[in-house]
């Protein structure tokens, strides 16, 4: 290849990117949808590797990503220009918001182009000693959640206040247009932040989250030095400088300009922008040996590969984690969840069971699970219920931390079992008849005395948290659900199946 | 614009007077001493219509009432206020009758309407209500609009001036302002009301339902029966839930009826002896019932069926 086509990058990520989108928006009800609406996630290899490594298991939902992994190997790394949507988002604001500040001299970047490999490595011990950063850093996980937490509310909430009315207009059904009950998250606010963060990043360089931090990037940088599929520059270069200004990550080296680093470049195609035409991409090409893309020390790989083990045993002494007294008993996992344990080093953190949930019950952590527990989802029942005969959550969890259950089996789990404050219940407290909790209840948990005050039966309870949700106390609810030391398996005779 | 604006003479009021004193009653006597047919005035307020197809039933029903073209008018808006607020089958009574629901639709266009709407506000997830019911379906191949009243912008605030307990309640726009509201209700055992039946029904029209459990509920229920009075109450009892109610769930029994009225509580007096009372063993009377007893107090219609003009009938 020797000739870019103006245009197409831009088109090809706006293209990646709106699938991006749409799968997103079509996480939802109800989930009648050929493609898997986790596709951007299961194309991911940093999770399907750390996954594996945590787990010690193939997951095959997560195979997808190994082929990407193939395919840098042939062609180097399409993945971060081409198709990552948050790599699009990023290049997107750093033209329109954030663009790189001008500077005087060239900047030495050796120390965080070592960051980059620092944080790979950490992760990758980290999930020996099963832990992983998947959370916070993946990029994939991150624009998900994002977009899950922050983006479609937001639009949720724009169609209800401006395009609502404009529908109804449209077609004279104004009175009746019921608007769509915008999700709201805890934690919310601090995903965005973070995301705003890296796309502000680019200020100081171009696409600085991908050059500098982004794991996944970096674990394709790696693959990608093995690449068939080469840039070979002739000696018609003039040296003009053009393309080490242009690349946008600095893979080529300013006083070298034939060579280029090759586990770098990310395959974008601009430096064929070359006024002498010198540049070109072949396979097997690029014979001048390649540019060191990062030099590293023993030291640091070694000190890296310490700090994630360090980290990763230092977080399993969370006491929040233990059995005893500080375990957080209102941390509730949806229904399906691994045991915690597991669950906290297998979920990704993605945000496709907050975006999915029906209800706006489950609800991204902040520090409830624990600092390796972050943005994992939990159940808020007294913002929203778990839908009895819904099994959307498992369905799209890209890692299975959330099994994919049937409906027939997730009726069956017990999440948390509910208790009721006698103090503020209203039936208890006051000779008023409410018993809003019985009547809403979907398994017959809540049973009666003769005097119409609610009690548990612990042995049909599931925790879904619908009396919690529905209880008509103000405030803090007169009946909330608890954790139980892990999920269980109900008896089904106890159970009616509807 | 005040009523002083336009000329109204003294001379004008008293005709007018007469006028709205004799004319009804000139009217009336015209009538009586008309033959009768079909469409002369109802012979019942309250018609039992038991045995037969759901169609059947409700033609049965609606005959001595003066059949659905009494109610509903050529162009007219039609509300139907239904019950679809729970995620479940049509076998298990939690949820109107598909049935029937599709042939009360097609007597309300076959009366003129313009346009059909049915609502709920539904207490599980209205998605999964709405599938699984089967009612939007239902309704969607009538020819009616099946909405779910999740969004709190399709309410308005009413004060409530002859309510007891409740003085203003958010109740959905469309009911209030549709020319006729028809209340679609499934009588239901209830833990916390001993049954729920037509008024029961009404709550599904208002916004904040959890303030009504903290008030009071028999007050509030019989409360929200002084917003708008149904024109016309139709409820399915061709299938009931007699055992954890209102949610299901449980024992069903198949009565086979439908009950067509325009007298709020004497349809719901009626209604409430199709169950046991667990205290006694023997069918609910009225006066058991708190929120039909506060609705009679209200004024809202007759409690005492024997002042009732009912009639029972055969459903084809």
């Amino acid at each position: 290849m020797t000739k870019r086509i103006p245009g197409l990058r831009p088109a090809v990520q706006t293209l990646f990117f709106l699938g991006f989108l749409y799968l997103l928006f079509r996480a939802a009800f109800p989930l009648e949808i050929r493609f898997p609406v986790d596709l951007y996630l299961r194309l991911d290899p940093f999770i399907g590797l750390v996954t594996f490594i945590t787990q010690k298991d193939i997951f095959l939902r997560m195979l997808p990503g190994f082929g990407i992994l193939a395919l840098t190997a042939i062609f180097g790394n399409f993945f971060c220009a081409w198709f990552c949507p948050m790599g699009s988002v990023i290049d997107f604001f750093g033209r329109v918001l954030f663009r790189e500040k001008k500077r005087s001299k060239p900047m030495d970047d050796q120390a965080l182009r070592r960051a980059r490999t620092g944080i790979l490595l950490v992760s990758l011990a980290g999930a020996v000693a099963g832990w992983q950063v998947l959370g916070l850093l993946d990029p994939i996980s991150l624009i998900t959640r994002t977009f899950a937490v922050f983006v479609f509310p937001a639009g949720t909430f724009l169609y209800d206040q401006v395009g609502l009315k404009a529908v109804g207009l449209l077609s004279g059904k104004a009175a009746t247009l019921t608007a769509v009950p915008v999700p709201v998250f805890k934690a919310g606010a601090l995903i965005l932040l973070f995301f705003v963060l890296v796309l502000a990043l680019s200020v100081i360089r171009k696409r600085f989250w991908c050059r500098y931090l982004c794991p996944l990037g970096t674990l394709l940088s790696l693959v990608s030095g093995l690449r068939l599929v080469r840039r070979s520059v002739t000696e018609d270069c003039t040296r003009c400088q053009r393309c080490v200004r242009d690349c946008p990550v600095g893979a080529i080296p300013a006083d070298d300009p034939l060579t280029y680093r090759r586990s770098n470049c990310i395959d974008c195609f601009t430096c064929l922008d070359c006024p002498p035409r010198a540049v070109s991409f072949r396979l097997g090409g690029g014979s001048v040996s390649p540019a060191r893309s990062v030099s590293m020390s023993r030291r640091y790989a070694l000190g890296s590969l310490g700090l994630g083990l360090a980290a990763g045993l230092t977080f399993k002494l969370d006491p929040i984690r233990g059995a005893g007294r500080f375990k957080n008993s209102r941390l509730i996992r949806p229904p399906g969840a691994l045991p915690e344990d597991r669950f906290v080093s297998v979920c990704a953190g993605c945000g496709e069971c907050l975006k999915v949930c029906p209800n706006n019950a489950l609800h991204p952590t902040f520090l409830e699970a624990g600092l390796d527990g972050i943005h994992t989802p939990r159940l808020v029942p007294r913002i929203g219920y778990c839908e009895e005969l819904c099994n959307f959550c498992g369905r799209v969890c890209p890692t299975q931390a959330i099994r994919a259950l049937d409906v027939e089996e997730k009726r069956l789990v017990q999440m948390g079992i509910a208790r009721i404050d006698k103090t503020r219940c209203i039936a208890h407290d006051t000779d008023k008849t409410c018993i809003v909790c019985n009547e809403q209840c979907s398994y017959q948990a809540v049973v009666l005395d003769d005097k119409k005050r609610p009690s548990i039966d612990e042995d049909k309870c599931t925790g879904c948290g619908i009396c919690e949700n529905k209880c008509p106390v103000e405030g803090e609810s007169a009946i909330t659900v608890h954790s139980v030391g892990g999920q269980k398996r109900i008896a089904p005779r106890s159970v009616i199946i509807p | 614009m005040t009523v002083f604006d336009s000329k109204f003479s003294r001379r004008q009021f008293l005709k007018g007077a007469a006028a709205t004193l004799i004319l009804p009653k000139a009217l009336a006597s015209g009538l009586q001493s008309a033959p009768q047919t079909p469409t002369t005035g109802p012979e019942a307020d309250v018609v039992v219509a038991g045995g037969g197809t759901p169609a059947g039933l409700l033609r049965a029903a609606m005959a001595p009432l003066g059949g659905m073209g009494r109610f509903v008018k050529q162009g007219q808006r039609v509300v139907i206020k239904a019950n679809f607020a729970w995620a479940r089958t049509p076998e298990q009574a939690c949820t109107n009758n598909p049935e029937l629901m599709a042939a009360l639709i097609k007597m309300v266009y076959d009366a003129g309407a313009k346009k059909v709407a049915v609502w709920d506000h539904t207490c599980d997830n209205y998605q999964f209500c709405l599938i699984r019911s089967g009612l939007k379906k239902t309704a969607q191949a009538a020819g009616a609009e099946i909405l779910s009243g999740h969004g709190r912008n399709v309410y308005r605030e009413v004060a409530l001036p002859r309510g007891r307990k409740l003085k203003k309640a958010e109740y959905i726009k469309d009911a209030l302002d549709a020319d006729v509201l028809i209340n679609f209700p499934l009588p239901k055992q209830h833990f916390a009301t001993e049954v729920t039946l037509g008024m029961k029904n009404l709550m599904g029209l208002v916004w904040d339902m959890a303030l009504l459990h903290r008030i009071d509920l028999h007050q509030c229920i019989a409360d929200i029966g002084t917003i708008r009075h149904p024109d016309l109450v139709v409820v399915d009892a061709i299938r009931i839930l007699t055992s954890n109610g209102p949610k299901g769930p449980g024992k069903t029994e198949d009565p086979l009826q439908v009950i067509a009225g325009t007298d709020l509580v004497a349809v719901d007096a009626y209604c409430a002896g199709l169950f046991k009372n667990p205290r006694t063993g023997k069918p609910f009377l009225p006066r058991e019932v708190g929120f039909i007893k506060n609705a009679h107090d209200l004024g809202l219609g007759e409690i005492d069926l024997a002042k009732v003009r009912m009639k029972k009938v055969q459903g084809a």
